[in-house]
């Protein structure tokens, strides 16, 4: 307050010392005031507001694909937002953070996890038996579970529904119709068989072109693309008894069959253009690259007018075929502010009957992304509608996905020995038949002492 | 503290008028000592609150299975029993011992070399010395995927180049036993400028009259590095020595996770990255604190070792 007159002349002036001890004072008011309060405010402590991580929205961008996935998921919390007292707070965290990165697993340690987060199936089983996957079976509506089918296989425990997906990803092998024709090789040429699929690799292969691309560098993704070649040979990692199963000729031959690819120079040893799938085939660096259904999309928006075809994944002799189903989920946690409203929130999203929340899962599989549906209602609904009618997603639904199957929850250690023993005989050359005794006993050991829920 | 009365403009000392009595305050040594305190102290804090209570934190962690999720369960030493059993442990400290090593002697020498470089007269100095610096400037991660284009096996610029000059390309980042050292390759020339800064520095407090006298002596170029360049360095080689080897022990995450996560077949699993990988994608991180206190000890023995075997960077003292 300004003073005048005799006070004014007579007040002392402020000094340094007492200024700063006041902009001490008034710092440390400031800092107390959100610790005394519990960092987040009443609304987030009494469960009034639920955050939800994942790594769609909210974001800017120029990239089309994305935008639509970041509209659809901004629309699905604006709509419940609109409707409910609870409210939701998208939290965008990008997507090599949030795949591998430090932030999720440090809020979960931490205690402060997200209330509602997209759970992918390599990570199920850490979080299950961590004790934070709420049972989202009592908010599910009636015949929900039997529409989703197989698709909850890797999400359910003791008959419960632990989290609920938003697709279903199959994988295929993709080749490039430009560099086909420059080989003379044409759809005729299609393999169906390992070795067929090697011979064609090596027409495809040149000093600047990869031949056949595998996934090299180490990680759940690569296991995941790795199963397949194990499941065709009638392998597991665990068997239907939740036994380990690794040490088999099934798993021998599908690292063989890797380790020949690289050490005869059909495959590369790292990912072509860095990893970056379209514009390695955009720029005629690969041949074939193992990848998933969500890159028909992605050929939309950046190239639609490339020309690229995909086909099932070759079998070995004997052998039958298969292909690994992947895909996010959403799931709510347990322990955090309001477990209730969250796993209501995730049901109300994914596991209704009614004509909005298979709308929804219909625009989610077929326009803001390219996915199989996880339900069969859903899946109908999007064909009814033409969903399916471009010639890529059509053929992902009809002929690759039937006979996939979902991709494995196997906790770190399980997939660390299998990590290795890919790794091993891939990429430094190691026997097959030692890496996979090795995986085996790794996983055995581990099998003895572990508690938790099935790995199956 | 006394008072004298000021000297008027002839220079006399007015009658002195009784002196006002004076505060019994500390003395000059302890204002010293408070006013050295007082400077620490924000940095002091700041050294306490994030790095001291974590170590500390840290260590008691390695006492506890830690389920990730806010449960811990007392283990004793059992992290450290396994650690010591685990073989890809040790498999990461034989890389990490390897990539120190190769990394601290190369990137010494060529800071350097870089140095001595910088320190003469020729034209383009201040071009060539911020270019140097550059590298140092960008973030880990953005040099990761720079070089992993550069990298590329079959149209990175590195292997273009060696095909336009009649060689075969390599899988620099694809073969086990040539991944490490792409990456210390790497490594040098991020910090090479920063080190080559400390030495220049170190190189310009040597006094310009040594080296003239030795000219006139008739010293060669080799012999006044040998002689006067070198030993005046010491302190500055010490420094760089000390702090290069605590960088290679304890950096380089960023790089390994956005260019090899730790492949081809574990031959970038340096022990920082193992440590990563068990806190955060296996949420072991009881077992995380328990490597992460022992590379902690190692750090403290080397940086021991180094101590003693360079009595601290001044082997000349006393001789």
């Amino acid at each position: 307050m300004l003073q005048h007159g005799k006070d004014a002349g007579t007040a002392p002036p402020p000094t340094r010392r007492r200024f700063i001890g006041g902009a001490a004072g008034v710092a440390a008011a400031a800092a107390a005031t959100p610790l005394i309060s519990g960092c987040g405010g009443s609304a987030k402590a009494d469960g009034k507001r639920l955050t939800f991580w994942n790594f769609y929205a909210p974001q800017q961008t120029q990239d089309p694909a994305i935008k639509a996935q970041a509209k659809w998921l901004t629309d699905l919390v604006k709509q419940w937002n609109d409707s409910h007292d609870v409210k939701i707070d998208l939290v965008f965290i990008p997507g090599a953070d949030y795949n591998g990165g430090y932030k999720l697993p440090s809020a979960f340690a931490a205690d402060d996890g997200p209330d509602i987060w997209l759970l992918s199936p390599g990570d199920f089983l850490r979080y299950q038996n961590g004790g934070v996957l709420q049972d989202l079976t009592p908010h599910l509506d009636k015949g929900v579970v039997e529409d989703y089918g197989d698709s909850l296989n890797s999400r359910t425990v003791d008959g419960k529904v632990y989290a609920l997906p938003m697709e279903v990803e199959p994988l295929a092998m993709y080749f490039d119709v430009a560099t086909w024709e420059k080989r003379g090789l044409s759809e005729g040429d299609i393999p169906t068989t390992w070795d067929q699929m090697l011979d064609v690799g090596d027409k495809l292969r040149s000093k600047t072109t990869a031949g056949l691309v595998f996934e090299t560098n180490p990680g759940y993704y690569q296991n995941f693309t790795w199963y397949p070649w194990l499941w065709q040979g009638g392998g597991n990692v665990i068997d239907g008894d939740g036994n380990a199963a690794f040490d088999s000729k099934a798993a021998r031959q599908a690292l063989g069959l890797w380790q020949d690819a690289v050490a005869h120079g059909i495959a590369p040893r790292t990912m072509p253009a860095a990893g970056d799938f379209l514009s390695a085939f955009k720029t005629g660096l690969v041949g074939m690259w193992m990848n998933g259904i969500w890159n028909v999309s992605n050929f939309k928006a950046y190239a639609p007018k490339h020309k690229y075809g995909f086909f099932k994944l070759p079998i070995p002799p004997g052998g039958k075929y298969s292909t690994a189903l992947g895909g996010w989920a959403f799931a709510a946690n347990a322990k955090g502010n309001n477990p209730e409203q969250a796993a209501e929130f995730c049901a109300w999203a994914l596991g209704k009957n009614d004509e909005e929340c298979i709308d929804r899962m219909v625009e989610w599989c077929t326009v803001a992304k390219s996915d199989v549906a996880p339900r069969k209602s859903v899946l109908d609904r999007a064909t009814e509608k033409g969903g399916y009618d471009f010639w890529a997603l059509k053929k992902f639904k009809d002929d690759i996905a039937p006979g996939g199957r979902a991709e494995p929850r196997y906790p770190p250690v399980v997939y660390k020995a299998v990590s290795d023993a890919i790794q091993g005989t891939m990429l430094a050359g190691k026997g097959v038949n030692s890496e996979v005794e090795r995986a085996a006993q790794s996983i055995e050991a581990f099998m003895k002492s572990y508690k938790g829920a099935s790995l199956i | 503290m006394t008072s004298v009365a000021a000297p008027d403009r002839t220079g006399k000392t007015e009658a002195a008028t009784p002196a006002k009595p004076v505060k019994q305050g500390m003395s000059r040594k302890h204002r010293e000592w408070l006013a050295a305190a007082l400077f620490i102290l924000p940095d002091g804090l700041g050294l306490l609150l994030f790095v001291g209570i974590p170590m500390v934190l840290s260590v008691v962690l390695s006492l506890f299975q830690v389920s990730g999720f806010g449960t811990y369960e007392w283990v004793g030493l059992a992290n450290y029993e396994r650690m010591f059993q685990d073989p890809m442990f040790w498999e990461s400290m034989r890389l990490t011992g390897i990539y120190v090593v190769v990394l601290v002697p190369v990137l010494f020498c060529v800071s350097l070399g870089l140095g001595l470089l910088m320190k003469q007269k020729l034209p383009g100095t201040s071009f060539y010395r911020t270019a140097l610096f550059l590298p140092y400037m960008i973030s880990l991660a953005v040099v990761g995927l720079l070089w992993k284009f550069m990298l590329d096996e079959q149209l990175g610029v590195v292997n273009k180049s060696l095909r336009g000059l009649g060689m075969e390309g390599e899988p620099w980042l694809g073969k086990p036993e040539l991944a490490l050292f792409t990456l210390i390759a790497i490594m040098v020339w991020v910090m090479m400028g920063y080190y080559m800064i400390i030495f220049l520095a170190g190189l310009q407090d040597i006094p310009k009259e040594y080296y003239d006298a030795a000219r006139i002596d008739g010293a060669g170029p080799w012999a006044q590095f040998r002689s006067i360049t070198w030993p005046l360095l010491r302190p500055t080689s010490f420094f760089v020595l000390i702090m290069s080897t605590v960088a290679a022990l304890t950096g380089g995450l960023d790089l390994i996770f956005t260019m090899t996560k730790g492949g081809p077949a574990n031959g970038t699993s340096l022990i920082i990255y193992y440590i990563y990988t068990q806190a955060f994608g296996f949420g072991e991180y009881g077992y995380a604190s328990a490597m992460g206190t022992f590379l902690v000890l190692i750090m403290v023995l080397l940086a021991g070792v180094i101590f003693k075997v360079t009595k601290s960077g001044r082997f000349d003292d006393g001789q």
